[in-house]
């Protein structure tokens, strides 16, 4: 028990603690040498060796993604009208209403088409959506597919020109 | 709750007390708020529909009373015990305890009044509206200069490691309060900060980072080294150890803040910085955890009979688990995973309800009995809290956890043709429901077992000289 276990004597002048002066673990040190070398390693690698970048990532990671389906013509089909029902269901009808009077959003059953109401149009704005109205862009999380099908249904229920 | 003081009137314990009451009765009501946020959380009509009671205005409630009411009069009261006795001298100054204390509890009481209303700049843990900061300044500066004057008309030479870690905490939430909240006043509850942009949300979490770093983990840090060793008998395990994970930490954990912003458009360097600081805290904290775990060597058998050690020992256990947790969730690649997700929330709840909170009842534990010079009421209550709070915060942090990783996996699920797999948020609402009431659960364990306490603590204050410690 030479270096180890020897009170440093201060105990007077600390409320009676005494206190032990026993080197640092020898794993101790090695962590925290260990972690400031992969820290400057990391920092150095990222920017001058590596040269990554968030933009460089988010690049790599687009270019790796699946492409997203060509559009297709959109069909009022009475599957996709079925099929549109569905989705609309499950996704519109907090702002347009179950039976499509709308409330949040605009009625899509009276003459009045802000947007247009042909097929292709209402196709077109549920894919691009209306941002500053709230109202989500549906594109990207629909697919091309889906937001045909959902546009045919509105369009037939909902009497589009 | 007044009774005689314990040894010669030479200390202000009457200020320790009341800081004591403070911090189980704020304690109280903040998790209290805590609770019905969880349950607000699982159960949306518990918003009541009211504006005042909904989650965006009652979780700054929340925080704001854990963090400033529980956890700073907690800290008040045990630097107002520890350093009289460490010093061998009374708090320099009576009248500036005194404006201390009620400056302390006028803050938050404003605080209660004004974020219900929805008075708000906006800053996470800077809520506050400006004429509160400025109060906030004045009494930090009171206590401040009560602190430093204390030191100065102290009867000993050495400073102890404890005072150290306090001495932090002094000075560096000064600077991050005034800093992170200078604003041009506009009305009486309202004003501009002087950044903008990604300038602010950096000064933002510089502050918010630090504050963690320099009220919730520096001084606990230092009552730990006091009442840890006092309440096991056992000296230190290592001074030079001590020395060096102070320094280590107070230098590195003020350029970690960063962290709270990678994938934003902070530029990439900057969050680098953040990253690669919070990794190298990892040992610097470790430090702490060990110094803690080793002075109670020669103690463990007291740790079956001892609910005060076992709080201390559980708690260093959630620190040493915490900031491994941090430095790690501070990596890009799993940063990108667990950001904006539950898995924040189990993290700072381990640290909060496990390091901060099992330290504090500990704290309180031993200095109560002295304070009021009256035995515990009862060690086997004392017992029941802690059983109460160690498996309440395992329920949460477990759930959390689960919660989390779920959370984060179905935002980033994509289907075979490139779409989001759950492109509905309600979608993962409704998945991380039955975890919701399991938060709830451990939530509400954690709040009764600091029910059991106030009631513990009552009775020990308000017992008769016949259960007195000394005669």
């Amino acid at each position: 028990m030479s270096e180890r276990d020897k009170v440093l004597g201060h105990a007077d002048e600390a409320d009676g603690i005494e206190e032990y002066d026993n080197p640092l673990p020898t794993w101790w040190l090695g962590l925290f040498a260990g972690t400031v070398a992969f820290g400057i390693g990391y920092a150095v690698d990222y920017h001058f060796v590596s040269k990554r970048s968030q933009a460089g990532e988010y690049a790599a990671e687009l270019a790796a993604a699946p492409k997203a389906p060509e559009a297709t013509a959109v069909a009022a089909t009475p599957d996709a009208i079925a099929a549109g029902k569905e989705i609309y269901t499950a996704n519109c009808v907090a702002c347009h209403g179950p039976d499509l009077h709308g409330g949040v959003g605009p009625d899509l059953t009276d003459a009045t088409w802000i947007h247009g109401g042909k097929l292709d149009e209402i196709a077109h704005i549920i894919t691009v959506g209306v941002p500053e109205k709230g109202m989500l862009t549906w594109g990207p999380i629909l697919g091309p597919q889906k937001v045909g099908q959902v546009a045919a249904y509105v369009h037939s229920a909902g009497g589009g020109q | 709750m007044e009774a005689a003081p314990l040894s010669a009137p030479r200390y202000d314990d009457a200020s320790v007390r009341r800081f004591i009451t403070a911090t189980v009765l704020w304690g109280i009501v903040g998790m209290l708020v805590g609770a019905i946020l969880a349950l607000q959380l699982a159960w949306a009509p518990a918003n009541l529909g009211l504006p005042w009671t909904s989650f965006g205005r009652l979780r700054p409630l929340h925080t704001n009373a854990v963090i400033f009411a529980f956890t700073g009069n907690a800290l008040f009261a045990g630097i107002y015990y520890s350093m009289q006795r460490l010093l061998k001298t009374r708090m320099w100054s009576d009248t500036l305890s005194s404006v201390h204390f009620w400056g302390w509890q006028a803050i938050i009481v404003l605080a209660a009044v004004t974020l219900p209303l929805g008075m708000t700049q906006g800053k996470e843990y800077a809520e506050l509206i400006w004429p509160i900061d400025l109060l906030i300044a004045v009494v930090w500066l009171v206590f401040a200069a009560n602190f430093f004057g204390t030191i100065a008309i102290r009867k000993v030479k050495h400073l102890y490691v404890a005072l150290w870690f306090y001495m932090s905490m002094v000075i560096t939430i000064t600077v991050l309060h005034v800093v992170n909240n200078l604003a041009l006043p506009a009305t009486l509850t309202r004003s501009y900060p002087v950044y903008s942009g990604m300038t602010d949300a950096l000064v933002q979490w510089w502050y918010g980072h630090n504050a963690v770093g320099f009220l919730l983990t520096t001084p606990i840090l230092g009552l730990m080294y006091y009442f840890l060793p006092r309440a096991a008998q056992r000296p230190v395990f290592s001074y030079r150890l001590s020395i060096i994970h102070f320094w280590a930490l107070v230098f590195l954990y003020i350029w970690a803040g960063p962290h709270h912003l990678l994938y934003s458009a902070l530029p990439d360097w900057a969050q680098t910085v953040g990253m690669v600081f919070s990794l190298m805290l990892l040992a610097p904290s470790w430090g702490g955890m060990l110094n803690g775990l080793l002075t109670l060597r020669g103690a463990w058998d007291r740790l079956r009979t001892d609910p005060i050690l076992k709080f201390w020992v559980a708690a260093i256990t959630f620190y040493g688990m915490s900031t491994f947790e941090g430095p790690m969730m501070s990596i890009r690649a799993v940063n990108a995973l667990s950001h904006f997700t539950d898995w924040t929330i189990a993290h700072v709840h381990a640290g909060a309800l496990g390091w901060v909170g099992e330290s504090v009842f500990a704290m309180l534990y031993y200095m109560a009995p002295q304070v009021w010079n009256r035995k515990l009421h009862s060690v086997s209550l004392a017992t029941t809290h802690f059983w109460l709070a160690t498996v309440g915060i395992v329920l949460y942090v477990v759930a959390m956890w689960t919660a989390g990783v779920t959370q984060g996996l179905m935002w980033r699920a994509f289907d075979e043709a490139g779409l989001l797999q759950y492109p509905n948020f309600v979608d993962t609402v409704r998945t991380l429901n039955p975890f919701y009431w399991i938060r709830l659960l451990g939530g509400l364990m954690y709040l009764g077992g600091i029910i059991v306490m106030a009631w513990n603590l009552y009775k020990t204050a308000t017992s008769d000289s016949s259960n007195a410690l000394e005669a």
